[in-house]
């Protein structure tokens, strides 16, 4: 049984015009042992929050009508985290989290909550639950561990340039659809800022190829209204140095086959 | 795209770069094009260049400092379709370029190269620009970072940089500082071009404080010319420690060593030239018995007991000559050679000989 509420404390965004996240409740708080309505703990993904509210906030001080926003959804996809609704909620409300709904739904309903709910990018610790989601359209992305450490100041959403360049092993077109049209909301979000100074950063990684390819996948970003502000070509570099200085939040990736990979 | 997971133990890290590298390799053996795969970082010579060293950037630049970033942004976004004219690095990123082909024709297989990275701070939108004059001079530059505004020293440990060349002595510093050889490019005057050879990589350094340590050149400065040689004498046979450029110079020597086994001594698309203002008579026996002791050969050493290093730079017409003191970057300079300012040593505290005065450290 699924129960969407939404958060009162927060201002609704307009269903048009948002980007809908959903990130699952797990990821953002760490809800231990305790009962009652004790406070979870911070999890790998609050940085994460921290920076989508921080864009938030700078669209809205750039223009005070501003309709394109992040519209924030907290989902559970487990019974087990359904139980702990109540929690959630007043944990979200401590720590003053810009969480629009809550998605208390279990592990066989979640899926359909995503969809119900328009949303466009789902961002989950458990690669099976990511692999579903991507399964039934929704555009996911994995989120690592290490996104704990990540700048609450600035959002850093990473592409993979290979994928883009060559789009058509793999992802079908129903999902390359949902990732590019996402990337165009983000890529608008990005406009209203400068070069300098911009709380969302959009990096661009070339693992396979060579300068073609990046060029390549720079030049098709562009077309689609996405500004990348940092680049790196590996060419068959060695990716895991390179990645743990960039301290991106999530990789977009153009479908289902990335994440396996 | 792997999952992001740096953390991983050795050998999963290995596995992991082990797939890098053959996705790479098979994705460039695709390639219709008879583009030269870039080579293996673990086995190659990597030399990051600036963007401002690759490509003459003077003007765009005093737009930034004159007329901030966004200006400077839009400015190159504007005239991406125009290739920037060569930097002072240029003709050294030719001359590599030549001896990796002799390489190639000679080791088909080997991925004991020279790997040129473009390693530049500016934001990507700037980058394509910079691609677009990359293809245009059909340079052979396959890895680069652009950091969009981050400093690049990360990133060049990230890609086992061998030697880093650039325009912001800031940056050459803090490389140096975490043991990267760096050097700060200079652009000779323009009206005296030297007529550089296109077949043979000519790469000249100073001795003291650049291939090897600065110990003898506190000496110099401390106590004067004369403890200097005596100290000199005393300790002809005990190595200098070394210097920021020393494994450059070893690496350099690594690669002409293959074309010494294949018969190609005398045609070695490489040659190195040691130019110091050391004696031979009095305190040049110490350095060629250093360069022995650590298995490094020199091609030609040259001991100027003191006289100006110009004239001679300007016979022997590297294309770069890399030096701790500014004042013989200068008169290097001035006679039309190429020169890259190693800021490591002692000689950063003096200018021709007088301590100066340095402002407080800013916190």
């Amino acid at each position: 049984m699924v129960s969407t509420i939404q958060n009162t404390d927060v201002k609704q965004k307009d269903a048009a015009r948002a980007a809908v996240v959903a990130v699952t409740s797990r990821a953002v708080f760490d809800c231990g042992v305790g009962g009652g309505d004790d406070v979870c703990g911070v999890g790998v993904a609050f940085p994460l929050l921290q920076a989508l509210q921080r864009v938030n906030e700078r669209l809205l001080e750039e223009n005070p009508a501003e309709s394109l926003l992040f519209d924030v959804v907290l989902i559970t996809t487990s019974s087990q985290q359904q139980q702990q609704s109540s929690r959630i909620s007043s944990s979200t409300r401590h720590y003053g989290l810009e969480v629009s709904r809550f998605c208390f739904s279990s592990e066989e309903d979640f899926i359909e909550s995503l969809l119900t709910n328009g949303v466009q990018l789902f961002l989950t610790t458990d690669r099976n639950e990511a692999t579903q989601a991507s399964q039934s359209g929704v555009l996911s992305a994995l989120l690592d561990q290490q996104i704990a450490s990540c700048p609450p100041e600035q959002l850093r959403v990473m592409f993979c340039g290979d994928a883009i360049v060559q789009p058509d092993t793999g992802p079908t077109p129903a999902s390359r659809q949902v990732a590019q049209s996402f990337s165009t909301q983000l890529g608008e979000m990005r406009q209203r800022f400068g070069v300098f100074n911009s709380p969302l950063s959009i990096v661009l990684v070339t693992s396979r190829g060579g300068r073609e390819s990046c060029s390549g996948a720079l030049q098709k970003l562009r077309s689609r209204g996405v500004s990348v502000d940092e680049a790196y070509c590996l060419a068959g570099a060695p990716q895991g140095p390179i990645v743990s200085l960039l301290r991106p939040h999530f990789l977009l990736s153009e479908g289902f086959r990335n994440l396996e990979e | 795209m792997s999952e992001i997971n740096p953390n991983n133990s050795a050998p999963a890290e290995d596995n992991g770069e082990e797939k890098d590298w053959a996705a790479a390799k098979a994705f460039f053996d695709n390639l219709k094009t008879n583009k030269p795969r870039p080579p293996k970082p673990r086995y190659a010579v990597t030399i990051a260049v600036s963007s401002r060293t690759l490509f003459n950037m003077v003007a765009e630049r005093k737009i930034y400092e004159e007329e901030g970033l966004e200006k400077y942004v839009a400015h190159q976004v504007e005239h991406e379709n125009e290739p920037l004219k060569p930097g002072p690095a240029f003709p050294f990123v030719k001359a590599l370029m030549n001896v990796n082909s002799r390489l190639r024709e000679l080791y088909p297989d080997s991925e004991e190269l020279f790997d040129i990275v473009l390693m530049t701070n500016n934001h990507a939108q700037v980058g394509v620009r910079l691609i677009n004059s990359i293809n245009y001079y059909d340079l052979t530059i396959e890895r680069f970072c652009m950091t969009g505004g981050k400093s690049p020293t990360g990133y060049l440990k990230a890609y086992m940089t061998n030697l880093y060349l650039s325009k912001d002595s800031e940056k050459v510093t803090e490389a140096i500082e975490e043991g990267i050889a760096a050097a700060t490019m200079f652009m000779q005057e323009t009206d005296k071009e030297n007529q550089l050879s296109d077949t043979q990589l000519r790469v000249a350094f100073d001795g003291d404080a650049v291939l090897f340590s600065d110990e003898s050149e506190i000496i110099v400065k401390k106590h004067g010319l004369d403890t200097f040689f005596e100290h000199e004498k005393e300790f002809e046979n005990k190595p200098l420690a070394q210097g920021p450029l020393k494994c450059f110079l070893e690496s350099l020597g690594k690669l002409q060593r293959k074309f010494y086994a294949k018969n190609e001594r005398m045609n070695c698309p490489i040659r190195t030239f040691l130019v110091t203002a050391r004696s031979a008579a009095s305190s040049g026996a110490r350095v060629l018995k250093t360069l022995r002791s650590w298995g490094l050969e020199i091609d030609e050493a040259l001991f100027l007991a003191g006289a100006p290093k110009g004239p001679l730079l300007q016979k022997i017409k590297p294309h770069i000559f890399f030096d701790d003191q500014m004042f013989h970057i200068d008169g290097a300079k001035e006679l039309g050679t190429i020169s890259a300012h190693v800021p490591y040593g002692i000689g950063q505290k003096y200018h021709k000989g007088k301590l100066i005065e340095q402002p407080a450290k800013k916190e």
